[in-house]
């Protein structure tokens, strides 16, 4: 028998072949949602997706777009208000 | 609206947000930047064009620039020339390659340990010498005086 925390949905599935050729089911943490622009909402692109301990392992440059704004606003986002900042 | 000397504000990448001017036209969609931002060949989809013109030549030098880039407040990066000369990396081989320190640590090692190792060696024999006496005795203590002397007693208790 399952584990009963395993028994709900808080943890993905992952279906594992084992050496022995046998078919089995690894739990882990689910991901974090998928980090969203602050002003239009759009989901970013470029932002790394994974537990803060994983993302420790990544360098700055690897957790989000090295522009102004990067991993807060998305592209056309930035453009508007730098844009705007200029005048 | 894209001619050379025109003040433009970059957009889009790490340079956003930050002014140069127009230096030099390559095409319909590229153009050489110079001002706050390195000097380089940009899109002009990434560039914002201001009302702003100054008064350059095509291919002006440095120090043309930075007079024309006062009166808009713009502060020109220079980017340093590149050395004349062998590679970086080509030094950064050869350090490792020093042969006479590395000799010397090795020798280093080698005869401190002989020296250390008999005393090491030594030092647990001393330690293991007593811690043995001591059991040994406790030992014969015991067969001697304790356990026979207890059960003695629990014999004549029981009696």
């Amino acid at each position: 028998m399952v584990a009963p925390r395993f028994r709900s949905r808080t943890f993905r599935r992952i279906k594992v072949k084992t050496p022995g050729n046998r078919n089995t089911i690894h739990y882990r943490l689910r991901k974090p949602a998928k980090a969203q622009c602050g002003k239009c909402g759009r989901p970013l692109q470029g932002v790394a997706r994974a537990r803060p301990i994983q993302l420790r392992r990544f360098s700055r440059s690897q957790k989000r777009p090295e522009r102004p704004f990067g991993g807060v606003l998305c592209s056309s986002c930035t453009r508007d208000e730098l844009r705007a900042r200029a005048k | 609206m894209i001619e050379i000397g025109r003040v433009c504000l970059k957009i889009a990448g790490r340079d956003g947000g930050k002014k140069a001017v127009v230096v030099d036209i390559l095409d319909n969609n590229y153009v050489v930047i110079a001002g706050e931002t390195r000097k380089r060949k940009c899109n002009v989809n990434h560039l914002e064009f201001l009302n702003k013109t100054v008064k350059i030549k095509k291919g002006a030098s440095d120090a043309e620039l930075e007079k024309a880039l006062k009166s808009e407040g713009i502060i020109l990066r220079k980017t340093k020339p590149k050395k004349a000369g062998p590679r970086p990396l080509r030094q950064h081989k050869a350090r490792p390659m020093v042969k006479p320190e590395t000799v010397a640590r090795k020798k280093k090692t080698k005869e401190a340990k002989p020296e250390t190792g008999p005393e090491t060696i030594a030092k647990p024999e001393t330690k293991t010498e007593p811690g043995a006496d001591t059991k040994t005795l406790n030992q014969k203590e015991k067969a001697k005086t304790g356990k026979p002397a207890a059960k003695a007693a629990k014999k004549a208790v029981n009696s």
